[in-house]
C-alpha cells in the first residue's frame, strides 16, 4: 500500500546513474577506514561502548570462521569410561555394595531435626550487629538509645501488628518489608515469583530468625503451589525451603534458590 | 480531530537504542560526581535523582508514542477500516497496550526503589539500589522491544499512505482488473500510475487531482475487484471495498465491453450486482471503456440486456438524488482511453453529478441558511429592451491577427536546430549577430593570453586614437631632441665628436634608466647609500676604464671625482657654479619628455596602462583621485621601508604564550610536554 517508492520507480523507468555501481563499491570500501578512524577517535563512554560492540562482532566472526573451517579430519577417539567401569585387575572380583537403604522421608526428618541442610551457600559472611541495627535516639532529650531499627530486608507475615510504639524495641520499617521472592529451581533453571511463608533460619543467629530478618544465606519457606509439585504419595506440595543468594537490601529484591 | 496525514508521528526507536539514549541522557544531564564522605542525605538525593530522571524520560518517550499513534476509533471510519485491513486492528492495539503497561511498570519500579533508597545508609548501598532500579527499567524495555519494532514498521508504512481527504469531492473508480481504470486516471490527472497488461498491476489506492469548474476533485484509483464472496477477499481487494464503503464519492464503474481484460460482460455485470449495495446514495456512472476495440452498438443481445439492467440500477441512484429522471446521458457513457475519445466527457459528467449532489445536500442542511443570507447577486436592471453586445474595434482585431501571423513566420533558433539535424548534430553559431566593423571578423578566434600576459589588460577601446597621439608626440619630441642637441653646444661638432656624444648620451640614458628602475622599487626596499658599497663597484678605476673604452681621456674625470669625494660638503657649493657646463654625471631632473622618450625607446619591458589611468572597476572618480590614492599608499610605507622596519604585511605573533597551549588537561594522555 505505501507509495513512497519514488526511488525504485525512477530506477525502473530510467535506470541507474552512470557511475552508480562504481560509487557504491568505493563507498563501501571506504567504510572500513571510516569505522577504524571512529574506533580510534572515540573517547570516553562512547569509545567503550563502541569497543564492546565491536568485540562482540569480532567474537561472532571468529566463531563463524571456525565453523566454516571445520573439516572432517580423522582424530584419535578416546573411548569414554563407562559408569562402573572397573580396571582389569579387579575384573574377577565381586563387588559388594555397602549401602544402607533408608526411605527418603526418614532422611528428611533427620535432617530437619539436626537443623542442617545441603545448601547452595554453606558459608556466608557474618553480619555484625551494628550493621544490622541502627540505633534510634528517643526521649525528650534524645538520650535514650534502647530502640533499634533494622536496616536489612525483613519479612513479617500477614497477621502482623506492631507492638505499641512506646514499647517496641526493634523497629522493622515497612519500606524494607518484602513479601515475595524470586525463586530459581536449580534443575529446571527457571525463576518464579513466589510468596514467602516465613523465615526458617538466619545464619547470623536465632534472634534474627525470630525477627524475620532476611540476609544473604538465610533459609526461607516459600509457597510453591503454583509449581504443581506432588509427593509420591499423591499429596500436593505447597511449601518448600529456599536459600537467599543475594543481598536484598542492596538489590531491592530477594533472589533465592529452591532447595530440592 | 479527523487526521488523514500520518506523516507527523515521531520515529519509534528500537529497544536497544531506546535504552542507550535514555541511559546516556541520564549520565549527561544529572550530576556525576559523588564521594563517600558526603552527608548521607546528599548521597541519597544524588541517587534518587538519577532514578527519577530515568523514569521520567522513559515515561515521556513512551507517552509520545502512545499519543501520536492514531486510535482506530477516533479517526475517520475510512481510515480506521483501511488501517484494520492493512495491519490487524488487534495486533495494533496489543502493541500499544504493551507500551502502556511498560510505562506503568517503569513508574512502579521507580517508586519502589526511591522508597528503598530512603533507607540507604552507605554510598555502596545507594549505588547498588540505583543500578538495580535502572537495570529493571531497562529489562522492561527489552521485553517490549518486539512491539517497538512492530510499531516502527507500522509507522513507516502509515507515513506513506496516500493522503486521501475523506470529506472533499471525490470520484472513485472501480471495476474488474485490467479494464482501464489506471489509464483513465493517468489521462485526467497527473498521477503516474503503472499501467501493465497483467491483472492486479495496481495494488493499492492511488490519488490524483483534477479540476472542474474551478474546483478541485480527488480521483481515487482502486485495485480491481473480483467477484468473490466477501470472506474470501484478500487485502488488496479489501482496500478498494473499504474505499467504496466509506467515502462519499461519485462512483465510476468501469466496464470493458471488448472483453480484452479476460472477463466477459456477464462476469462484470455479476460483480456489479454483488457490490451494488455499496453504491447507495452515491452518484453512479457506468462507463464502457475500450470502445476502440469494440463499439457499444456492436455487442450481442444478452450483453446489451445486462448493460441495460445496470443502467436501470444506476438510474435509481439518479432518481433518489435529485429528481431529474429524464436525462440519461449522465448514466451510461462510452469512452476509449487509448484514443482519448470521450474521456473528458466522462470526467465532466462525474464531476457534475457529484457537484449537484453535494450542493443539494448542503442546501438541505441547516448550516446553509447562515451563508445564504450573506449572498446577494446584483444584476443591473435593464432600462430598455435594446441589445448591446460587446464591440472590438477593427484595428485591434487586425493587429491581433497580424501578431499571430508574425509569431508563426519568425524562424527561431530552435527551428533551425531541428532542421539541421537536432540537438546533438547542429551547434548554433552564437557569433552570427555580432556588430563589427568588418563582417569577415565575425568568426575569428580571439586569443586570451599572449606571452604570459592577459590580452584584456592591454585592450583599450581608444587604442588607435592613442597610437596616433603617441606617434605625434614622438615626432614632436624627436624634433625637440634634435633642437636640444644643438642648443646644448652652440657650435658644430665634428663627426667623431658627434659620435662620441651620441655614445655618451646612450650610456647616460641607460644609467638613468637603471637608476629609475632602482628608484621605483626603492620605495619598497631600503636604499643602501653609496658609502656602503661592499662590492666596490663604483671605483674611479672602473670609471677610467669605461671612459678609455669610449676613446676619451679619463684623467680629468678621475681627478674631479677624487676631489669631490674628499671634501664633498664644503666644496659642493663652490663648485656648483662651475658645474653646470658639461656635467654629464649629474642626475637629470625628471621631465615628462625624457620619461616618455625612454619609454618609447626601451623595449626591455612592456608597459601596460599608465598609473594615473582609471579602470572602470576600481572605484575612483577620476585620474587625479587615483593618483592621490596611490601617492598616499606609497607615502605611508616609504619611511618604514627605508628604515627597514616591520610593515603591515610582515608576520606578527600577537601573543607569545597563548593560554590554551600552556594550560589545561588533556582528555587522554599525559601533559608532560607542551
Amino acid at each position: 500500500m505505501p507509495q513512497g517508492d519514488y526511488i525504485e520507480l525512477h530506477r525502473k523507468r530510467h535506470g541507474f546513474r552512470l557511475d552508480h555501481f562504481e560509487r557504491k563499491r568505493k563507498k563501501e570500501a571506504r567504510e572500513v577506514h571510516k569505522r577504524s578512524e571512529y574506533a580510534q577517535k572515540a573517547l570516553g563512554i562512547k569509545g567503550k561502548m563502541f569497543a564492546k560492540k565491536r568485540y562482540a562482532e569480532k567474537a561472532l566472526m571468529k566463531k563463524t570462521l571456525a565453523m566454516h573451517e571445520e573439516s572432517s579430519t580423522r582424530r584419535k577417539v578416546d573411548d569414554d569410561v563407562h559408569e562402573g567401569a572397573v580396571p582389569a585387575y579387579l575384573l574377577d572380583r565381586e563387588n559388594t555394595t555397602r549401602a544402607k537403604v533408608l526411605s527418603n522421608t526418614i532422611k528428611q526428618k533427620r535432617k530437619e531435626k539436626a537443623g542442617k541442610w545441603e545448601v547452595p551457600l554453606p558459608k556466608v559472611r557474618p553480619v555484625a550487629e551494628d550493621e544490622m541495627f541502627k540505633v534510634i535516639r528517643t526521649g525528650k532529650r534524645k538520650t535514650k538509645q534502647w530502640k533499634r531499627m533494622v536496616t536489612k530486608a525483613t519479612f513479617v507475615g500477614p497477621g502482623f501488628t506492631r507492638k505499641p510504639p512506646k514499647y517496641e524495641r526493634f523497629i522493622r520499617p515497612s519500606g524494607l518489608r518484602f513479601t515475595k521472592a524470586h525463586v530459581t529451581h536449580p534443575e529446571l533453571k527457571c525463576t518464579f515469583n513466589l510468596e514467602i511463608i516465613g523465615v526458617k533460619k538466619n545464619p547470623n543467629g536465632p534472634m534474627y530468625t525470630s525477627l524475620g530478618v532476611i540476609t544473604k544465606g538465610s533459609v526461607i519457606e516459600v509457597n510453591v503451589s503454583e509449581l504443581g509439585l506432588v509427593t509420591p504419595a499423591g499429596k500436593v506440595v505447597w511449601g518448600k525451603y529456599a536459600q537467599v543468594t543475594n543481598n536484598p537490601e542492596n538489590d531491592g529484591c530477594i533472589n533465592a534458590v529452591l532447595l530440592v | 480531530m479527523v487526521q488523514y496525514n500520518f506523516k507527523k508521528i515521531t520515529v519509534v526507536p528500537n529497544g536497544k537504542d531506546f535504552i542507550d539514549i535514555i541511559l546516556s541522557r541520564t549520565q549527561r544531564q544529572t550530576p556525576t560526581v559523588v564521594h563517600k564522605g558526603y552527608a548521607i542525605s546528599r548521597l541519597r538525593q544524588f541517587y534518587m535523582r538519577k532514578v527519577k530522571y530515568t523514569q521520567q524520560n522513559f515515561h515521556e518517550k513512551l507517552s509520545t508514542i502512545i499519543d501520536e499513534f492514531p486510535r482506530l476509533d477516533d479517526i475517520h471510519p475510512f481510515y480506521g477500516d483501511l488501517l484494520h485491513v492493512l495491519y490487524n486492528k488487534d495486533h495494533y492495539k496489543l502493541a500499544l497496550g504493551q507500551i502502556n503497561t511498560a510505562r506503568n511498570l517503569i513508574g512502579k519500579i521507580a517508586k519502589d526503589y526511591v522508597k528503598l533508597l530512603k533507607y540507604g545508609d552507605s554510598l555502596y548501598r545507594c549505588k547498588c539500589l540505583k543500578v538495580a532500579a535502572l537495570g529493571r527499567m531497562c529489562t522492561v524495555i527489552k521485553r517490549i522491544a518486539p512491539s517497538l519494532a512492530y510499531l516502527e514498521q507500522i509507522r513507516q508504512h502509515m507515513a506513506r499512505l496516500p493522503s486521501i481527504d475523506p470529506n472533499t469531492r471525490t470520484v472513485l473508480i472501480c471495476g474488474y482488473p485490467n479494464v482501464g481504470k489506471s489509464s483513465f486516471i493517468n489521462k485526467i490527472t497527473r498521477a503516474d500510475v503503472d499501467v501493465q497488461p497483467y491483472a492486479f498491476t495496481t495494488k493499492s489506492l492511488f490519488v490524483g487531482h483534477t479540476d472542474y469548474k474551478y474546483l478541485r476533485y480527488q480521483v481515487i484509483d482502486t485495485p480491481g475487484i473480483l467477484d468473490r464472496p466477501f470472506e474470501d477477499r484478500n487485502i488488496i481487494e479489501m482496500c478498494s471495498i473499504t474505499a467504496l464503503a466509506h467515502l462519499r464519492a461519485a462512483v465510476l464503474f468501469f466496464l470493458d465491453i471488448s472483453g480484452s481484460c479476460g472477463y466477459s460482460i456477464a462476469q462484470q455485470a455479476a460483480l456489479f450486482h454483488s457490490i451494488k449495495s455499496l453504491f447507495m446514495n452515491k452518484p453512479l456512472i457506468i462507463v464502457c471503456n475500450k470502445t476502440d476495440l469494440q463499439p457499444l452498438e456492436g455487442i450481442s443481445e444478452e450483453d446489451m440486456k445486462l448493460i441495460m439492467e445496470m443502467k436501470a440500477e444506476a438510474m435509481k441512484t439518479l432518481i433518489g438524488q435529485g429528481g431529474e429522471a429524464t436525462s440519461d446521458q449522465g448514466v451510461l457513457l462510452t469512452m476509449s482511453t487509448l484514443t482519448e475519445d470521450g474521456v473528458i466527457a466522462v470526467k465532466n459528467a462525474a464531476c457534475e453529478r457529484l457537484l449537484d449532489q453535494r450542493v443539494e445536500l448542503k442546501m438541505k442542511s441547516k448550516k446553509i441558511n447562515d451563508c445564504l443570507n450573506r449572498f446577494h447577486v446584483a444584476i443591473p436592471k435593464p432600462r430598455d429592451q435594446k441589445e448591446r453586445p460587446h464591440s472590438i474595434p477593427q484595428a485591434v482585431l487586425e493587429a491581433k491577427a497580424k501578431q499571430a501571423a508574425e509569431k508563426e513566420k519568425r524562424k527561431t533558433e530552435r527551428d533551425l536546430e531541428d532542421e539541421n539535424g537536432g540537438a546533438g548534430v547542429y551547434s548554433a553559431s552564437l557569433k552570427k549577430n555580432y556588430m563589427l566593423a568588418n563582417d569577415e571578423w565575425k568568426e575569428d578566434v580571439m586569443p586570451e593570453i599572449i606571452d604570459g600576459h592577459n590580452v584584456y589588460d592591454f585592450i583599450d577601446p581608444d587604442i588607435l586614437q592613442r597610437l596616433e597621439e603617441l606617434e605625434q608626440e614622438e615626432g614632436l619630441r624627436q624634433a625637440e631632441e634634435a633642437d636640444d642637441d644643438f642648443e646644448m653646444d652652440g657650435r658644430e661638432l665634428t663627426p667623431e665628436e658627434q659620435q662620441a656624444l651620441a655614445e655618451i648620451w646612450k650610456k647616460k640614458s641607460l644609467l638613468i634608466q637603471q637608476h629609475r628602475v632602482k628608484k621605483s622599487t626603492a620605495e619598497s626596499r631600503p636604499i643602501v647609500p653609496r658609502k656602503f658599497d661592499k662590492e666596490r663597484q663604483f671605483t674611479t678605476g672602473r670609471m677610467g676604464r669605461q671612459l678609455s673604452a669610449l676613446g676619451l681621456d679619463p684623467a680629468l674625470a678621475i681627478n674631479r671625482a677624487r676631489s669631490r669625494s674628499r671634501g664633498r660638503k664644503r666644496e659642493r657649493s663652490a663648485e656648483r657654479g662651475a658645474n653646470d657646463g658639461g656635467d654629464i654625471m649629474d642626475m637629470d631632473v625628471d621631465t615628462p619628455n625624457k620619461k616618455q622618450r625612454l619609454r618609447s625607446l626601451s623595449r626591455s619591458r612592456s608597459k601596460s596602462r599608465p598609473p594615473g589611468e582609471i579602470v572602470p572597476g576600481e572605484g575612483f572618480k577620476d585620474s587625479y583621485q587615483k593618483v592621490k590614492a596611490v601617492k598616499l599608499a606609497k607615502k605611508s610605507t616609504k619611511k618604514r621601508n627605508k628604515d627597514a622596519r616591520r610593515g603591515e604585511a610582515d608576520r606578527v605573533i600577537p601573543t607569545l604564550k597563548p593560554k590554551h597551549l600552556f594550560s589545561g588537561k588533556r582528555s587522554i594522555g599525559k601533559t608532560q610536554r607542551r
